[in-house]
């Protein structure tokens, strides 16, 4: 029986694939598969134990643990919750294990799984054989959103799977056939501390840490893998802990060993790995940033080289060095970055990032299009978050230069002591929120100035009607898109007026940065304390 | 290869057996049960008369997490089951699964059709299913059957409303019913919670479930560890190898262990815990528990979870830390990530270190503090705010910092020097 072909296989098999970094076989989904008990197991030829050592470097001592708390075939478990930061190979160790083992198990993580309802339902599914299709419109087995509910189907399909189970491991040879060994079931939930989000965490965390004793099933196992310690989940309703098993962070000779698996030129690597391991260490101690960031640098350290097999000598490694020196230091200062088309110039580059604020390159420019009217109305929505409103009128007053000299002063009648209070609550604070009139009416003003600055014109008349004509067509629009993007955070309304407010998370650095590349003289319309 | 080979060898089976020992509650609490005053004879002796004698009843058996409560009830309902095969029906509830009345009374719709073989019908109402219930109750008195109930994490059933409890008990009032309601919960003043209505209906009778004392305890481990000699497992090792338990057992040093493990966790059920982890650690190839064993699952009992975590930081979320801490020491008592930031650049200017980095690069050793649960927001209804500004705290004291930070690989000394200032 051939087990390749079942989606399942392939999606655990992707998710250990990253982890493990060693080549495993494409498997091609067919249309009309029908799950069986054999795909409770891994689904891939089980390994040796040397094997799995070799695959993760430095996590023997917790592979033995795991594999001890697994205990031999058959043997009943009490609760275990592996904890350890992210990145660690927690889950990857896990399933790993399972296939070294080759023992029926089924995974679900809580932050695919992201309700109670989904989490018991994928249970479920995988445990009743059953798969979601356009037969029965993609419906799960049992609908089922109550734990009670969850607990009388687990216990039904639980049954099942173990008579099953317990019919096939006297029958034939379990090694050719592709069965799981035993007569152990093992749920594993992973990313447990995602439950903690959830609107009836404080009900379902009591209730998973106790499913093993409200279930009274010894054939069942559970494994919880979580990112956070134990401690962070202590509650007033109180549980019989589950078995710790801890999953320290790799030290830098660890790091060594796992980023030396599958390189072409090993003492190359070595070499760079000396160079740059160090300080990178003092900055992230995970493997998927570190990974990330030394994939490009490495990139970088070879391009001297003619021939990359070349075995270095101690001048060319000097030489090596002094050549990555520089990058070392601009890349420690960055977060995870992805060139969209490497081949192209400087301004297509594209940061990949969370966040908009904060991550950003030391180039001058700006690293992404965007049209000037959205340009003004990111300056505008800068302003209006930063500036107190009161001063809005002094501020855009005609031309608003002739006032900065009167708030300079003001600023130093103040004491130092006060001083320091208000940039605290002004760093506490963050940006304010403003409404969309208001918005809208610094808009105009600072549109109206730049064109009156383009026809170099000294005019006190403000011309906001003629001026904005042109740019006001489709501010709403902009402004929505602005928000999608992050830039602009629409926010809750306000009970007195009850209109939205808005807010940026825009910093200082990036509003500079737009103000420049249209030449607009943002610093003189900043309020200062 | 060698794996049926190793089905045969005996340490693997004496391995499989204790382990199946430690999830099997009844075998666990049988030896606990002989005695006349124990809570087993105590509860055996009120429900039975209670199942001859025809009358209602309740109970609540109260005692800390791990303390037998269920597994004691269990011994109980299996014999009672034994000795009064067609007089008793049991229906279990569980409060954590069913705290919520509707939930709770449809559940016992559903058990009481299961046990006497009728229809449940999925969309009956609340009204529906407890007036089956009632309806139940006295059809089962009037044939003198006993309807057991045990509720399971009593305290839940008492939040809200209370209607199931009520209901329950109020029909348990009249003459011709037939019930025991057993509430199990570990909370000590349960009967506190209760409303009044409730209260009234509900008879006081309190079974509590102490911790075992010193001989108990001794008795108890060599009852669960100890081989059978008379069983597939071969004589002589199964011999030898409760020869060695009983030498580990009259070792002081094991002694000491034990009362170290026993003065925090007092119940059985982490006592079954920690025989577990020990009895997990068992070297396969030399076949026999040894002391050491005992103190791995101790030392692994004993973690200290936050002091992990300080020593998987990265250098520069330990300069995060210490910052956060300096501005506690200034007696800023709220803070976020750029005030943060301005204490870190403050100590930058001040002692000129090699750690100086970026913003954003500090940005995200700030978020990996936060999802490591080493520092929280204050607030978390403030979704909308991005994670610079929302205020956090620190959920490490100082002491703990310190300490991580001494036994931290390679800590600067200078932060060991900034946290003092």
């Amino acid at each position: 029986m051939a087990v390749e072909g079942s989606p399942l296989v392939t999606r655990r098999a992707t998710r250990s694939y990253a982890a493990s970094s060693s080549g495993v076989e494409s498997t091609k989904p067919t249309e009309s598969y029908k799950p069986t008990l054999n795909d409770l197991g891994f689904g891939k030829q089980p390994f040796s134990s040397e094997d799995l050592f070799s695959r993760f470097p430095g996590r023997r001592t917790q592979i033995l643990e795991f594999l001890r708390f697994l205990g031999p075939l058959n043997s009943p478990l009490f609760p275990i919750l592996v904890y350890g930061a992210p990145s660690t190979g927690k889950t990857s160790v896990t399933l790993q294990v399972f296939r070294h083992l080759n023992r029926p198990f089924v995974y679900s993580s809580c932050i695919t799984c992201y309700s109670p309802r989904i989490l018991f339902e994928s249970i479920l599914n995988q445990l009743l054989f059953h798969r979601k299709d356009s037969g029965h419109s993609y419906s799960s087995v049992k609908r089922c959103e109550r734990p009670s509910d969850f607990v009388n189907y687990l216990r039904e399909a639980l049954e099942g799977v173990i008579s099953n189970l317990k019919g096939n491991s006297g029958k034939s040879n379990s090694k050719t056939s592709g069965r799981p060994d035993g007569t152990m079931v093992y749920l594993v939930f992973d990313n447990l501390e995602c439950v903690r989000d959830w609107d009836k965490s404080s009900t379902i965390l009591p209730f998973l840490f106790n499913l093993y004793d409200i279930l009274k099933m010894p054939e069942v196992g559970l494994i919880f893998i979580s990112n956070t310690s134990p401690d962070t989940y202590y509650l007033n309703v109180g549980y019989v802990e589950p078995v710790p098993l801890y999953f320290p962070n790799y030290t830098e000779d660890d790091f060594r060993h796992i980023f030396m698996v599958n390189q072409a030129n090993r003492k190359l690597y070595a070499s760079f790995l000396d160079v740059v391991l160090r300080p990178f260490c003092r900055v992230t101690r995970r493997v998927d940033e570190l990974a990330a960031a030394l994939s490009s640098l490495f990139e970088k350290y070879c391009e001297p080289l003619s021939d990359k097999q070349v075995t270095p000598n101690e001048e060319m490694k000097r030489k090596l060095f002094s050549q990555i020196r520089p990058h070392i230091a601009s890349a420690l200062n960055e977060t995870f970055q992805v060139q969209s088309q490497p081949e192209t110039n400087k301004e297509t580059k594209k940061t990949n990032s969370s966040r908009m604020s904060g991550i950003l390159e030391n180039f001058d420019k700006i690293d992404f299009h965007m049209s000037t009217s959205a340009k003004y109305l990111l300056i505008s929505a800068f302003l209006a978050s930063r500036n107190p409103a009161t001063l809005d009128a002094s501020l855009f007053d005609s031309t608003g230069v002739s006032e900065s000299r009167k708030r300079k002063r003001k600023a130093s009648e103040k004491s130092m002591d006060q001083k320091e209070m208000a940039e605290q609550e002004l760093l506490m604070k963050g940006p304010g929120t403003f409404p969309l009139e208001r918005l809208l009416a610094i808009f105009q003003c600072i549109t109206s100035l730049a064109e009156d600055s383009l026809d170099e014109e000294e005019s006190h008349e403000p011309t906001t009607e003629g001026g904005s004509r042109g740019l006001m067509s489709d501010v709403l629009l902009q402004l929505s898109s602005l928000c999608n993007a992050n830039f602009i955070i629409k926010g809750g309304s306000s009970p007195l007026e009850g209109s939205t407010r808005y807010r940026t998370a825009v910093s200082e650095d990036l509003a500079l940065k737009v103000a420049r590349s249209l030449k607009f003289p943002l610093s003189k319309y900043l309020y200062r304390r | 290869m060698g794996r049926e080979k190793e089905k045969e060898k005996p340490s693997e089976k004496a391995l499989n057996l204790l382990r199946s020992r430690f999830s099997d509650p009844n075998f666990i609490f049988k030896p606990l049960s002989d005695s006349p005053d124990s809570n087993y004879s105590k509860l055996k002796f009120i429900i039975s008369t209670s199942v001859t004698e025809a009358c209602n009843n309740s109970i609540l058996l109260l005692g800390a997490r791990g303390s037998g409560k269920v597994a004691v009830l269990e011994l109980v309902l299996s014999d009672l089951l034994q000795q009064y095969p067609e007089v008793i029906s049991v229906i279990r509830l569980n409060g954590l699964l069913h705290s919520d009345d509707n939930c709770a009374i449809k559940e016992i719709a559903r058990q009481l059709c299961m046990e006497h073989q009728l229809l449940f019908s999925k969309v009956a109402s609340f009204d529906d299913n407890s007036q089956f219930m009632i309806a139940m109750l006295r059809e089962c008195g009037l044939a003198h059957k006993t309807i057991i109930f045990v509720l399971d994490e009593f305290d839940f059933f008492a939040q809200g409303k209370q209607r199931l409890l009520y209901s329950l008990l109020d029909a348990m009032q009249s003459v011709n019913s037939q019930a025991v309601v057993i509430g199990v919960s570990c909370r000590l003043d349960v009967d506190q919670l209760l409303e009044k209505r409730v209260r009234s209906r509900f008879s006081h009778r309190k079974l509590l479930f102490l911790s075992p004392s010193k001989e108990d305890t001794e008795r108890f481990m060599e009852h669960i560890l100890s081989l059978p000699v008379d069983s597939s497992i071969p004589h002589n090792y199964a011999a030898e190898f409760n020869g060695r338990l009983k030498k580990i057992f009259s070792d002081e040093r094991f002694k000491e262990l034990i009362n170290t493990y026993l003065s925090f966790n007092f119940t059985i059920g982490h006592l079954v815990r920690f025989l577990f982890q020990a009895v997990s650690y068992m070297d396969l190839d030399v076949g026999f528990l040894s002391l050491d064993n005992f103190k791995t699952a101790l030392s692994s009992n004993q973690r200290q979870p936050k002091l992990e975590c300080i020593r998987d930081c990265s250098i520069l979320e330990l300069y995060m830390l210490v910052c956060m801490k300096r501005l506690e020491v200034k007696e800023q008592n709220s803070y976020n990530f750029y005030s943060v930031m301005t204490e870190y650049k403050s100590i930058h200017d001040s002692s000129q270190t090699s750690d100086n980095y970026a913003a954003n690069v500090c940005l995200r050793a700030f978020e990996h503090l936060l999802q490591r649960q080493l520092i929280s927001f204050i607030d978390n209804r403030l979704q909308n705010q991005s994670v610079e500004f929302r205020p956090v705290k620190l959920l490490i004291s100082s002491a703990e910092l310190h300490q991580g930070m001494k036994s931290y690989h390679q800590c600067p000394a200078i932060l060991l020097k900034l946290m003092d200032r």
